[in-house]
This record gives structure tokens, sequence and C-alpha cells, in this order.
């Protein structure tokens, strides 16, 4: 289990790296981005990816912060997860995605992995795509024709795949301080502590006059990407959040899922019950959360 | 001259033991915790070339044409071995039965995904890699064999074809009359279950460095091989040289608990050596290939079994049919699995009658391998959970239908009815020690509250006996021969006194250089960190066998002891000599051989053990100047089995109780354990911290195959789990720290009275999860008898429910 040949580079700023990776896809070189390596070691490892040239972003200090800017939190993208984790901004004032980051992994695990990386590798089962579609995260993305701003809606389009060309660089990552009073949660099933998720939700839960006013509300580990639970959204809109209520949200979130992927862990059938017991835990506990 | 071993640490020759029977730290951890114990990848030989295997991505095909020579043509590649090779240099794997092996690598067909089907040897490893990508394999692929039912049906595809089916063996074994019993029972409590592949999975994987020495024709294996004599046997069986020609040199191993099948990884290597002109070879097996076809994946049983019950609650009767997919042949030794249980095939239990119907069959599946407990674990998950089956029908506390037919204390040494004899126990005492600890009244009670409150919790209590220290004729109903294994260790003191205790195997895990130097320090009055653990390689280290059957830790006090009674007599005629008296008139104690008369005079053993070897002048006529003593040990009063299988086979007989409290998330499925407690009895604790890091650690494989583990393969022979991302092994957060406690019921024949109780609570802890989970579905009028009961699968019975 070792990689087929490549060549590497450590280039110690974005300007050279996004410079690099124009260069060799110009030249046809089949080159590939080495965040915290906490996915593409494995791939690597196992041959199921072989690329020529590893750029490596580990030197580019500049891709690591956690800063507060006008009402959002600007997250470099090579910032560890652990940092992130350990950041008492993210936690007071995105509680979500604080709590989303706990449950990646190990904490060896998110002590290597980047923020960034967990973004761009877009795995299906990962917490952190759901979180960005409930909280419209937005993601900054620098190549050869400089930086551009990408919205969540538009960030994730397949199965690992996301709509970054092969030649950018995901800079960072933007996150919208939670509102005060908003409530939130998220909850996964996993078959032990640390797995990736068989099947999860996240949400966030505003209250206007006690009825939902706005429900945000994401599955992950179900389909080829994270998707929104929009029908159950737009149920509960000007519902008051009680039992039967959330109870019948769920139960309609689950049933609009696109058919679940399936495998030795559990069917299609049993993500999508899951999604729905989630469901009703999740706005359940977002519901005690919001005043 | 016979030698007698004491059998209580109290006839030691110390006004009072300092180590055994004492929570001594482990002499092994301190190389281990600093990282410069020698595992085998820590390992480099000069002119050293690095191995890679091509595996067959078929379960069943034939092997039309293997093309290498653009392999061979890449460079830093020194040697490619192919079948032809193989077909040319070695033998087929030996078996119990025999003529279920292939060879090291493919001849003519594949019978698993994953059989090596051509290696490289090349400067690294990555280069090795990169050539196994230039071998063209061209297949026939055949109809795959996935199951046993497939396997038996009438038009089934042979695997081995010389053998004309895929019956490995199929037996049936009848003690005591099982008919009547069965006829006379008020109640026959039957059910089905299914016991999934689970596996041995140590951290350290398969890795050997082999070297041909194409001059003298013979091989040297350096690697993490467990039990070395063994090895270095097979190896000269399947390479075709005398057995004295080859040497194996153990390294200290990281874990194995049976699995590290590295029979073919060895050959391989050794091989390549040879093809590549006696370059050394290193070999080291990766995850992967662990997962798919390292011997790691064993108990694939399909159950069908029933009790036989009078309405007092007297068990008389226990029938068991097994058909046990032993995957592609007999080469990884699962055949024992089925063959142990009749060391203690009733359990904990007065049970009069027993049949045991064994079907063995050969699958596409990866062979299977032994694994820690080596076949009782499923087949007491059966016993137990039959027996809390029994309890439900007659409305009986599970843990007052176990007392009830518990072996007495007065009955033993105890002939089981499959022939087997358990030489002590107290049962009962063990009972009521856990449920005291327990408070088993007060977890019934909250049991109640929670059901009250519409919660699924159950209980489980489960005692079980634990085989220790094996013997060949245990295996003697699948063909395995012989009776007498042997362990051997050698006591040396230099000249100026110090010791060196000399075994056959090196570090794996449990603690057994520890166990050796206690024996050794509270023998002579050393302290244990001055005794040297050393470790030989096979040409020269005394007969061994090394770790595997809940043996090693009594074998190798056994060994220790008998070498030290030899030494102490040469001593004691020395010290006799030169105080001119009779060795009769000499004793030792604390370290000292002295007068019985007077006991103030006397010589330290240091001075006796220089006198030896710097003043032969002052020996008395004719003596060796050696104060060394080798003894080899084995169990005595091992029979040889009669026509049902009958014997005397493992010597003592350890016991459990654990009591398991879980909760079923009804929602979802998933089961947590609430509370664990054991207590357990195997005789003396040599070592309390060696006792209680087995029975935890084996509590975490118990809770592995109960609730997470699982080798999934698909209708078409397939597997589907190979990696650790889906072989789900359970980690801190899932396996729960257990209260323990123990009695003590020291073995009568055993040496210190010590029991072997290195598999432990694997025996235990799949039966009690188990049962606690039905426990708590028992309400819902539903059950699971499959492993593991994952939440998937707890769900679908769940759901049985919501659809009434
Ligand atoms: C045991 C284990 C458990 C795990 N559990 C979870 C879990 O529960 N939830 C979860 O979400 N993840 C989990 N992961 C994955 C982990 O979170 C990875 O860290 C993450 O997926 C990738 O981050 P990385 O920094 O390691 O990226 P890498 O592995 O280095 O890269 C991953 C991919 O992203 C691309 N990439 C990385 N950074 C950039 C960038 N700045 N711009 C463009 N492309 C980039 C790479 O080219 C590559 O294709 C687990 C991993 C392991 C080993």
């Amino acid at each position: 289990m070792k990689p087929a040949s490549f060549d590497y580079h450590a280039p110690p700023t974005l300007a050279e790296a996004v410079e690099l990776m124009a260069r060799l896809h110009e030249e046809g070189v089949d080159a590939k981005i080495l965040a915290g390596g906490q996915s593409l070691m494995p791939m690597l490892a196992m041959r199921v990816a072989r690329p020529e040239v590893l750029v490596d972003l580990g030197k580019i200090k500049s891709l690591d912060y956690i800063r507060e800017e006008s009402g959002a939190i600007a997250i470099g993208a090579m910032t560890s997860k652990r940092a992130a984790e350990a950041s008492a901004l993210i936690e007071r004032q995105q509680p979500l995605f604080h709590a989303a980051t706990k449950l990646v992994g190990h904490r060896q695990i998110r002590n290597r992995g980047s923020v960034g990386g967990s973004f761009a590798h877009a795995d299906p089962a990962s917490e952190y795509p759901a979180v960005a579609l409930v909280l419209d995260i937005v993601f900054k993305a620098v190549g050869p024709e400089g930086e551009r701003t990408i919205p969540a809606g538009d960030f994730f389009v397949t199965y690992m795949t996301t709509s970054l060309e092969s030649t950018e660089v995901l800079t960072e990552v933007r996150l919208p301080v939670l509102p005060a009073g908003t409530g939130w949660a998220i909850q996964e099933f996993a078959r032990r502590n640390g797995d990736l998720a068989l099947a999860g939700v996240a949400t966030t839960l505003k209250l206007a006059a006690g009825v939902c006013a706005d429900v945000r509300l994401a599955a992950f580990g179900v389909n080829a990407t994270a998707v929104r639970l929009t029908g159950a959204e737009e149920f509960l809109r000007g519902k008051r959040p009680d039992r039967a209520v959330l109870a019948q949200a769920a139960a309609m979130a689950a049933n609009d899922l696109d058919e679940p992927m399936s495998c030795v862990h559990a069917s299609a059938d049993y993500r999508r019950h899951l999604i729905r017991v989630l469901a009703e835990r999740c706005l359940l506990e977002a519901a005690a959360r919001a005043i | 001259m016979a030698i007698k071993i004491p059998t209580l640490p109290e006839q030691l020759p110390t006004t009072q033991p300092r180590f055994v029977g004492k929570e001594i730290k482990r002499v092994e951890d301190p190389g281990l915790v600093a990282g410069t114990a020698a595992f085998i990848d820590n390992l480099s030989l000069p002119g050293m070339l690095h191995c890679a295997i091509l595996r067959s991505p078929h379960p069943h095909a034939r092997v039309v044409k293997v093309d290498v020579r653009a392999a061979e043509a890449l460079p830093g590649v020194f040697a490619v071995l192919t079948g032809e090779d193989v077909r040319r240099w070695a033998n087929p794997a030996y078996t119990a039965p025999e003529g279920w092996g292939g060879y090291c690598i493919a001849v003519d067909k594949v019978r698993f995904v994953g059989e090596p089907v051509a290696a490289v040897a090349a400067v690294s490893r990555y280069v090795a890699e990169d050539a196994l990508e230039l071998i063209e394999v061209e297949y026939d692929v055949l109809k795959p064999v996935p199951t046993p039912a497939v396997a038996m049906a009438a038009d089934a595809p042979i695997l081995f074809e010389e053998r004309g089916g895929n019956v490995i063996q199929s037996r049936v074994y009848n003690w005591g009359d099982v008919d009547r019993v069965f006829a006379e029972a008020d109640h026959v409590v039957g059910n089905t279950f299914r016991w999934n592949r689970v596996g041995a999975n140590p951290t350290e994987t398969f890795g050997c460095i082999c070297q041909w020495d194409t001059v003298d024709n013979a091989l040297t294996c350096y690697g993490s091989y467990g039990t070395p004599r063994f090895w270095a046997m097979g190896r000269a069986m399947a390479l075709n040289l005398p057995t004295n020609k080859v040497k194996v040199i153990p390294q200290p191993q990281g874990g194995a608990f049976g699995g590290k099948g590295g029979p073919r990884g060895t050959d391989i290597a050794a091989l390549l050596s040879r093809k590549a002109g006696g370059r050394p070879v290193k070999y080291i097996e990766d995850r992967m290939e662990y997962l798919l076809a390292g011997f790691g994946q064993s108990w694939d049983r399909h159950y069908d079994a029933a009790l036989a019950v009078k309405a007092d609650g007297t068990v008389t009767g226990f029938r068991v049919r097994l058909i046990d997919d032993q995957g592609a042949g007999a080469e990884g030794w699962g055949t024992i699995s089925v063959a142990k249980p009749l060391a203690a095939f009733t359990g904990s239990y007065r049970i009069e009658a027993a049949r045991y119907d064994t079907v063995l069959v050969a699958t596409n599946r990866a062979p299977t391998g032994p694994y820690r407990g080596y076949g009782p674990p499923p087949h007491f998950l059966v016993l137990e959970s039959l027996m809390d089956m029994a309890a439900r029908k007659l409305d009986m506390d599970p843990a007052e239908l176990r007392r009830r037919n518990y072996i007495r204390p007065d009955q033993f040494p105890y002939t089981i009815p499959s022939g087997n004899e358990y030489d002590s126990g107290n049962y009962e005492a063990v009972l009521d020690k856990v449920l005291a600890m327990s408070d088993y009244r007060g977890l019934r009670e909250s049991q109640a509250r929670g059901r009250a409150d519409g919660r699924l919790i159950g209980i489980g209590v489960v005692s079980t006996v634990e085989p220790g220290v094996f013997d060949w004729n245990a295996y003697a109903t699948v063909g395995v021969q012989g009776i007498g294994v042997p362990e051997g260790a050698k006591v040396a003191f230099d000249m100026l006194g110090n010791l060196t205790v000399v075994v056959g195997f090196n570090l794996q895990g449990q603690g057994q250089f520890t166990v050796a130097a206690q024996v050794a320090a509270d023998y002579w009055g050393l302290d244990v960190c001055a005794v040297k653990v050393a470790s030989a390689s096979t040409d020269i280290a005394p007969p061994s066998f090394g770790q595997g059957g809940s043996r090693l830790g009594v074998a190798i006090t056994g060994a220790v002891l008998g070498a030290c009674e030899k030494l102490k007599a040469v001593f004691c005629q020395v010290v006799a000599h030169l105080m001119q008296t009779t060795p009769e008139q000499v004793e030792l104690m604390d370290g000292r051989l002295r007068l019985k008369a007077n006991p103030q005079v006397g010589m330290s053993v240091a001075e006796v053990a220089g006198t030896m070897l710097g003043r032969s002048d002052l020996l008395p006529p004719g003596m060796e100047p050696s104060p060394e003593a080798t003894f080899v040990w084995t169990a005595e009063g091992r029979t040889m089995p009669d026509d049902q299988g009958r014997c005397r086979s493992y010597l003592t007989g350890a016991n459990a109780t654990h009591v398991v409290m879980v909760e079923i998330d009804r929602d979802t499925g998933r089961t947590d354990i609430l509370k664990y407690f054991i207590v357990d009895d195997c005789g003396t604790r040599l070592n309390l911290a060696n006792v209680e890091g087995q029975l935890q650690g084996a509590l975490a494989q118990g809770v592995g195959a109960a609730l997470y583990e699982e080798y999934v393969y698909n209708d078409e022979g397939q597997p589907l789990v190979t990696t650790f991302v889906d072989y789900l092994i359970p980690t801190i957060h899932e396996v729960p720290m257990a209260t323990k406690d123990f009695i003590i019921t020291p073995s009568p024949v055993a040496p210190l009275g010590a029991k072997g109780c290195g598999e432990g609570a694997i025996h235990t802890t799949p039966a009690a999860v188990l049962c606690a989970i039905n426990d708590a579905l028992a309400p819902l009028g539903v059950e699971i008898t499959e492993t593991p009961a994952s939440p998937h699968r707890l769900w679908k019975v769940l759901r049985q429910v919501a659809e009434r």
C-alpha cells in the first residue's frame, strides 16, 4: 500500500502556489493540492488517486487564521479543525459550526486535517457541507484569474466534487455569526465515535412570536452531497414548533429524500428512517434552544 | 528423576513471595513504551529487498496465464515469483484434515479474493508495487461458492477438484443417551443462530525478513512469529528443506490474538530470496492484505441447537448442529475451532448427555484462522442464549437457572460428557460475588422502572468455562496428531551470580517474560529486574511451542520452575560437598543454600554459581562446571481420544460470570452498554495486572463480536469489508471498563495453581451482551440470534414489532 511516484512542491506563498498550479495545468500535468492529507494520503496509498504532482499548502502561513470580520467569521483554508474547535470566538458566535467540528473524526484527525480540506473534499458523509448549506457559508477561492467567492448553494456539485476549478485554491471559509436567539442542532448516527456518519442532520431554527420564522434543515451521509430539506423547512414556516409538528416535519424531510445510498452498515431504507429520527431530535433540540 | 513442581506459591523456597501473585510492573514494558523493541519492520539487513504480492480479484477462477516480463524488466526489480516457481520448489500447505491446502502462490486456480498470484522482490516496496501493476494475469472466472448452502448443493462448483466435493469433514459425536434425555425432557428449547465472521486484528500485521542461504541450502526467517518452532517445521515441509535447516528468529510482536497468518508471506519471501540469489527479502503485510487474506477471519457459523430441560430447571441434554464455513480450505487451521469446544462443551453445567453434529465446509471466502478462544466463544453464545430462553420459558431468573445447573465444588475433578476433565472450581461462589458486586436485585429493579417508562433495558448473566493449557489431543477430531505440547526454559547463572532465563518465544503482549522473571526471582531470592529473560532462535531454543491455547503463562511457569528445581539439586550437591555433608541436609531459602540444621550457615546463590564456574577444584568429583539447567514442561495425564473424541485435553478450567446491563435505542436500534461486571476464577493469579489486562482486552474483542465487527461478503463471494473504515473494531469509547473482582480456587494440577486465562472474557462477553439484548427485547416478543447485533439488524427486528 504505497503511493505511485509523484513530484512534490511546497510553495511558501499563495501566489506561488496558484502560479504553479496554473503552469502545471498548462503543461498538461495532473497536479493535486495537499492540505492535511487526512483523506488524500490514504487515497494515494491505495493508488485510487495518482497525481503526477502534489502541491502542498502546508508552508503557506497566510492561510492559517480565524478572525471576525464585519459580522462574519473568516477561517483560512489551512486552519486545522483542532484550532477551530479550540476557538472561543467560533464556539460563542457560531456554535453550530463548532459542534460540527467536534463530530469530525478523532482529535488526531482534527489536528492534521484542515477546515478547507473538508469542504474541498466534499465527502457526502461529512458534517461540514450540511452545515454550509444551513448557514449559507461563503467560500473564497483564488485561481489564475484571481479571487472569486462561491456561495454554499453553488459549491457542492456531486459525490466528492465541488465547483472549484482544478487550478483553484480554496483560501477562505466565511461563516455568518449566528444571530442571537437562533436555535441550532446537529446530530448524526455513526457506528462508532468518530466514524463518518451513516446519516446526519443539521438545523437552525428562528422563532418570531412563538412560531417558526426561518428553519434551515440539511441532511448528510445519505445522498451524493449534503441536501437541504426544503419541503420540511417550508412546512414549518409560521407553525408553532410543538412535538407533533416537528415530528411531521421530520417525516416529511425523510420522505422527500432522493433514494439514499446503501452500504454494509445501513440500507437505503434504514438511512431514510435514521433521517426521520435525527431530524425530529434535531428540531426538538433546536426549538428548545431558540428564543 | 521426577521433578516435583510447586503447585502453590507457598511452596516456593521463599519466606514470602515478593513478585508472584502481585501486581508488579512488567519487565517488557520499558522497551515497548520507549520504542526500542525490535519489531520486524524496524529491522533491516544489508542488501535487503522488499516484497509486494499481487492478489486475486476473483473469488474463484482458473489462472490461465501470468506474464511477468514487463515487471522483471522494471529497474530495481530483482525477482518475480509465480505459480510455476512454486510448483517446482514448494508443497501445498499441510492441513488438518489433510489435503485442503493451497500453494503459497496460486497454482492453476485461485480460491479466494486476495489469494497471491505473483510476487516481486525489488529495491523498495514502492518499486515492488509499481512492478505488480505491470504483471498481466489472465483468469478464466469460475462460478463462485459464496456460502455453505451453495457449497453443499449437488451441482456445486468444487474448490479442490481432487477432493471431489466441498465438505472438508462431517462428523456426529454422541456423548451419553441424547435421544432419551430429549424424549424425557419437559421442555425442549431450541433455536438457530448465525455467528458472522470476525477475527483477530493485532496492531501489527504479519511481517518477516527471509534469507535463503544458497550455499548451505538453508533458510533463516526473522519475523513476528508467535510459535517459532511450529513455523520452522511448517516452512521446512512447505519448502522441501530438512527441519534443522530452517531457523526462525522470533521478533517482538505487536499482538497476535491467533491471527497473523504468515505462512504464505514467509514462503513467498523465502522463495523470492532464493530466486534473488540469497538476498534477504522483507515482507510487511499491509492492513488491507491482512483484512483480505491474513488469517484474521474466523468463526463463520450456522447453528441449530437445543437444550433438554426438566420442569424444575435441570438441564439434561444439549445438542448442536454446526455448519462451519471454513473458507477456501483448511490452510489457516480454522478447523480446530470446530474441535475445541469438546474441551468445554457443556460449559459450567452438569448436563448429562450431548450431541455435536458438525459439517466443515469449504467456500470461496478467505480461509479461516485461529482467533482468541479458538471456537468456544460462539459455542457459548449458543449455549448461554439457550439457557436464557429456557429461563424465560420456565419463568425463572436466569442467574438461578444457572446456579441450579452448575457443577458443584465437591464434584471436581469433573469429567464432562465430551470427555475433558475440569480440574477445580467454585462456580456458585463466583456467581454470588458478581451478583453482590453488581447489586443484581437493584439492576432488576431499575430495569423494571425503565420498562415502565418504555425503555428497552436488558440484563445478561452469563457463566462460562475457559479451557486452559491446550494439548494436541483436543484437536484430534479434525486430524491433529500427538499428545504433549512442550514448553522449555533454561535457567543459567553466570560467574557473578546474574540469572538469565532462556525461552523459545518472544514478546507478544501478554507479559510472559514478566511471568518467567517473577517466578525465577522469587525462586532464587532475586529482584525481578535482575533476571534477564532472553528469547532464543529455533536452532538453539529448548523445545517450545510459544503463545497459544491459553497456555503459555502456565507452561512457562512450569518450565522455569522445573529448571530451577533441577539446578537447585545441583547447587545442593555443591554446597553439601563444600560443607562436608549430604545434599539432603541442604536447602534453598530466600536466595541462600543453607544447612537445614543450622540455617545461619550457608552460601548465597551467587557464591555457589561463582564457585562452579571459577573453582572446579572445589566441586564434587565428576561434576560439570555448569550452573545451568533446562526443563521442558508439558501437562501430565493427557489421554488418547476415544472414537467419540473423548479425552483429557486442556489441563485447567477457569470460570467467569459476567453481568451486563444494556439499553437499546428503540428508534435507531443502537445498543449502549450501561454497566459491566466481571468476577472470575483462574486459580492463582501469577500477576494481577497481567490477568486484568487479558480480561479487559478480551472484553473489548467480545464487545466487537457482539455489536460491531463483521467480515461481510456479497452473493458472489466478494469481500465488502477490506479496511478499518468498515471493519469496526470498538474503541475506548465503545468498550466499557468493567468492574472486576475474583476468587481464587487454585488448580491442583498446574504449576503454582495457576489456570490458563489468556483468552479470558471473549468466551463470555458476546453471550452476555446478546443475552442482555434479548432480555431487553423480551417484553416485545422479538429476539435476535445473529451477531453482531448491529443497529441495522436490531432496527429490522424492532420493525417487526411496529408492523404487528
Ligand atoms: C479516521 C478518520 C475519520 C474521519 N472522520 C471524519 C468525519 O467524521 N467527518 C468528516 O467530515 N471527515 C472525516 N474525516 C476526513 C477528514 O476530516 C479530512 O481531514 C478531510 O476530509 C480533508 O481535510 P485535509 O486537510 O486532511 O485534506 P487533504 O486530505 O489533504 O485533501 C482532501 C482533498 O481536498 C483537496 N484540497 C484540500 N485543501 C484544498 C484547498 N485549500 N483548495 C483546494 N483543494 C483542496 C485535496 O486536493 C484533496 O482532493 C476522517 C478521516 C479519517 C482518517
